[in-house]
């Protein structure tokens, strides 16, 4: 509490921190108080950008969640639509051709690249160095004109359909996804920690701030990046397979602090991982078609079913329950970050003001995700 | 990690990340100057559904069954059925339809809806509008949209055009 | 009266370099940043390269409306901008811009601008205390901090150089370097100098009390139109100072190996340490306040101090 030297009074202030701020990711408020420069309490206060996701869906016959899930992290757009298809196919028995597995994988795992790139370079804004935003604006770019032209959409693709993926990809295609990938090993990633992960203010900012322990990650219910900076290699991909992650060959990076500077390698080298895995992918990837035989109307049975999947931030699930008809009973959407959010209070409390922005930034909150 | 080293690390450091940014200022912009010089835009970015006209008929083929109305996630479809006022019976025609891009999600469902082949996606980069009102369109200006537009014409499962 | 009208005069040249200073600096900021992100910058004003950007934003900041935070301490406020463009301008008077150049060649000059560039400090609080803003408030804090401890070693790592030159004329100082700079021996010092000069002026790594994505805009997130512009246009003054006062004490200020007139030789060296400031800026992260106090007190003044010990040795074998 406020420390008072005798004679002078000091006294706690509240500030909100947004949700018009520049570095709270989207619409976050956060009520914090403060004792000069300390973090006494940080509250996050959510909802600002809810749109009933959850409750619209019961209404709305199951193709037509797919585009609306992209909307939830609209910056992984294609993890959610994954996930979601999986829940409806795996409930509803619709098969899967096979080139459509390996081209999920392909697009989920160069979405998490394109994601992590936005998140380099947000995190470094939060610590106050602009260029890398640029830079990760700029690689990230190119990745959305490649999903652009095998999509047709940039951001939100509403790409997948039950039963397989709606257009299918060209040779054409693949060669300069090839190029990308070539240019964001070769140069991109070295100049990412060029410029800030390996400078020593960056470690100095990061290193040691914003611990969490294991235990603490899981008993919060962390995942993803979050919870592997913990040192547990916890990673649906490895853990639980789907798709065709099993036939895949890939590392899981771990760190072993928790601490930001440890959620940050994670997820640099995540980058790097992806990029293998989509190398393996393009070197394997079947022919056939992309999209199967029944899929205009699904309908669920009576029963539920939870699918989980890796998302860039951590385990994206959708717990779907049919009743027989055309459209969802319930779907409930568990959001990786929303969970993570809820670690704010704890990893915040005592730290600088300068710090609780860097724990935000490491978490890597989206808000369309956190409130639905 | 003690004090040697940590500035020795800050000096390679930040030798090494000013290497970065000079060699980034001496290679050239990547800015493109949009409204006079136009970037590439990928062929086959789903903009607007629109109702086309049928080449050999001359005519709509929407017959107003209103499959794409309930298909649209959003329900930005808006279709009255045209009514022969003498008989008062229901004509197979749209007598109004509307289409409010501002709610649209441009998720190409109401196409693979639509049983007549009556609707098609277009790529049109550039729609935007100062008032929102204005991206409400009704029958005809959809299909000026179409007749100056560029269709993406790609059945399911099959490549974009543009790669 | 020739006194009063000389003196008239001089503060309008003074005025007029300071403006068109700070119009060319800030101009040449967004340059580099564009280029340095592989941007182009301000390009559409005043033909090539956007030369008259600066002019237009600052007319566009003249004719904004005069917003006022509710709740402010109203003169704290209205004078906070003056008090810290103020003392950004005085400090030109002292500096030798070339031979016999200079507004007025005081034998304190070096004690004159230490004291005078102090003041900016003032400004900075009062524009922080005045808004009734937190983030201003915040910032206002970080910046009394900072601004207060930097100038420690900034003034300790000119004393080498007092020593060295014998005098705190900064004419004289110059005039002693003409056969070799200061940097030489005090190599430390310049260091010391440099980074405390990038601290004083608030800029990165050092911004904090800016510090855009904790403060929204620091002590001036309430200031707007005109009264906004004078902030910039004091920090920009007092970067142009601080690397001119740099050159002139380490390196040689206007002695240069080549035939060209002396000013145009110290402005080359100024400009290119402006140059190196903003390189910076654009290149590293933010420190964190604790460690920006550290790197002050616990690194940058005991180097200052060997600093002085050093020069003294050095001074004390040689002579
Ligand atoms: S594209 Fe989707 S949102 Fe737009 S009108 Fe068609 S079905 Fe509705
Ligand atoms: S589905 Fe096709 S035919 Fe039916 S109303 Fe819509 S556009 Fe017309």
């Amino acid at each position: 509490m406020a420390t008072t030297t005798p004679g002078l009074q000091s006294q706690l202030m509240t500030l909100n921190l947004g949700p018009q701020h520049p570095s709270t990711h989207g619409v976050l408020r956060v009520v914090v108080t403060l004792d000069g420069e300390e973090v006494v309490e940080a509250q996050p206060d959510i909802g600002y950008l809810h749109r009933n996701f959850e409750k619209i869906v019961e209404a709305w016959a199951l193709p037509g969640v797919i585009p609306f899930s992209d909307r939830n992290d609209y910056l992984a757009a294609i993890a959610n639509e994954v996930c979601v298809c999986d829940a409806i196919e795996t409930l509803g028995q619709v098969e899967l051709p096979d080139r459509a597995r390996w081209l999920r994988v392909l697009f989920a795992e160069l979405q998490r690249i394109i994601s992590h790139e936005l998140w380099y370079g947000a995190f470094g804004m939060d610590l106050g160095a602009f260029t890398p935003f640029l830079y990760g604006f700029r690689d990230r770019e190119s990745g959305y004109l490649l999903m652009e032209k095998a999509t047709g959409a940039r951001m939100l693709y509403g790409f997948n359909r039950v039963g397989g993926l709606r257009n299918d990809v060209t040779d054409a295609w693949l060669k300069e996804l090839e190029a990308y990938l070539d240019f964001l090993d070769k140069e991109a990633w070295p100049e990412y920690m060029k410029l800030l992960i390996d400078n020593e203010i960056f470690v100095l900012r990061t290193k040691g701030t914003g611990v969490l322990t294991q235990e603490q990650a899981i008993a919060w219910g962390a995942s993803g990046p979050v919870l592997r900076s913990t040192g547990l290699s916890w990673d649906l991909r490895k853990k639980r397979p789907y798709l065709v992650y099993d036939q895949l060959d890939f590392a899981v990076p771990t760190g072993t602090h928790g601490d930001n500077y440890d959620r940050a390698m994670v997820r640099m080298l995540e980058i790097k991982e992806s990029i293998k895995i989509i190398r393996q992918v393009m070197k394997r990837l079947p022919d056939g078609p992309v999209l199967g035989k029944a899929r205009a109307s699904v309908r669920l049975p009576t029963a539920d079913y939870y699918a989980r999947q890796e998302s860039p931030r951590g385990e994206v699930g959708v717990y779907l329950v049919g009743n027989g008809r055309p459209n969802a009973y319930r779907l409930k959407w568990r959001a990786p970050t929303f969970s993570h959010l809820q670690l704010v209070p704890l990893l915040c409390r005592g730290v600088k003001v300068a710090d609780m922005i860097a724990n935000l930034g490491s978490l890597d909150v989206v808000m369309g995700e956190v409130d639905r | 990690m003690s004090l040697p080293r940590t500035v020795w690390n800050t000096i390679k450091s930040v030798v090494i990340g000013h290497s970065v940014t000079a060699r980034e200022i001496a290679t050239r912009p990547i800015t493109v100057f949009y409204p006079e010089e136009k970037p590439e835009f990928p062929t086959g970015s789903r903009s607007v559904p629109v109702l086309k006209v049928n080449e050999e008929s001359g005519y709509i083929n929407c017959t107003s069954c209103g499959l794409c109305e309930r298909t649209c996630p959003p329900g930005c479809i808006d279709i009255e059925q045209a009514v022969d006022p003498a008989t008062n019976k229901k004509k197979p025609w749209p007598h109004s339809y509307t289409l409010d891009l501002s709610h649209c999600m441009v998720c190409n469902l109401c196409i693979e809806a639509c049983p007549f082949d009556a609707l098609e996606m277009l790529d049109v980069p550039e729609l935007a509008t100062y008032q929102v009102q204005d991206l409400k369109f009704n029958k005809e200006q959809l299909l000026d949209l179409w007749k100056t537009g560029k269709a993406i014409r790609i059945a399911e499962g099959q490549p974009m055009p543009s790669n | 009266m020739n006194d009063v009208l000389a003196a008239v005069l001089e503060a309008i040249a003074v005025l007029c370099y300071v403006a068109l200073n700070a119009f060319v600096l800030i101009w040449l900021e967004r340059k580099i940043a564009g280029h340095i992100q592989r941007r182009v910058g301000p390009l559409r004003v005043g033909g090539p390269g956007g030369a008259l950007q600066s002019l237009a934003d600052g007319i566009k900041l003249f004719s904004k409306e005069d917003f006022r935070p509710g709740g402010r301490d109203s003169l704290v406020w209205w004078l906070a901008p003056l008090v810290s463009m103020t003392p950004a301008v005085m400090v030109f008077i002292a500096i030798p811009f070339g031979q016999h150049l200079i507004v007025h060649d005081m034998n304190i000059g070096l004690i004159f601008i230490a004291s005078i560039s102090s003041f900016g400090l003032l400004g900075v609080f009062m524009a922080g205390w005045g808004s009734n803003n937190k983030y201003s408030l915040l910032g206002a804090m970080r910046a009394g901090a900072q601004l207060f401890s930097y100038e420690i070693p900034a003034i300790l790592s000119t004393i080498g150089v007092v020593l060295a030159a014998g005098s705190l004329s900064l004419e004289t100082i110059v005039a002693k370097q003409s056969a070799h700079w200061f940097l030489f021996p005090q190599i430390l010092g310049f260091i010391v100098f440099y980074i405390a000069v990038l601290a004083e002026t608030n800029r990165t790594p050092f911004d904090l009390a800016e510090a855009e994505s904790e403060l929204v805009a620091g002590y001036f997130t309430e200031y707007s139109g005109i009264r906004w512009a004078m902030f910039p246009f004091a920090e920009y003054g007092s970067l142009f100072t601080g690397c001119a006062l740099a050159t002139t004490l380490f390196l040689g200020g206007w002695h240069g190996p080549l035939f060209l007139p002396g000013w145009i030789w110290f402005l080359i060296k100024t400009y290119i340490l402006v140059f190196i400031a903003m390189w910076i800026r654009w290149t590293l992260p933010r420190v964190r306040i604790d460690q920006l106090m550290d790197l002050g007190w616990k690194f940058l003044i005991p180097l200052s101090l060997v600093n002085i010990l050093g020069t003294g040795a050095y001074i004390a074998l040689v002579r």
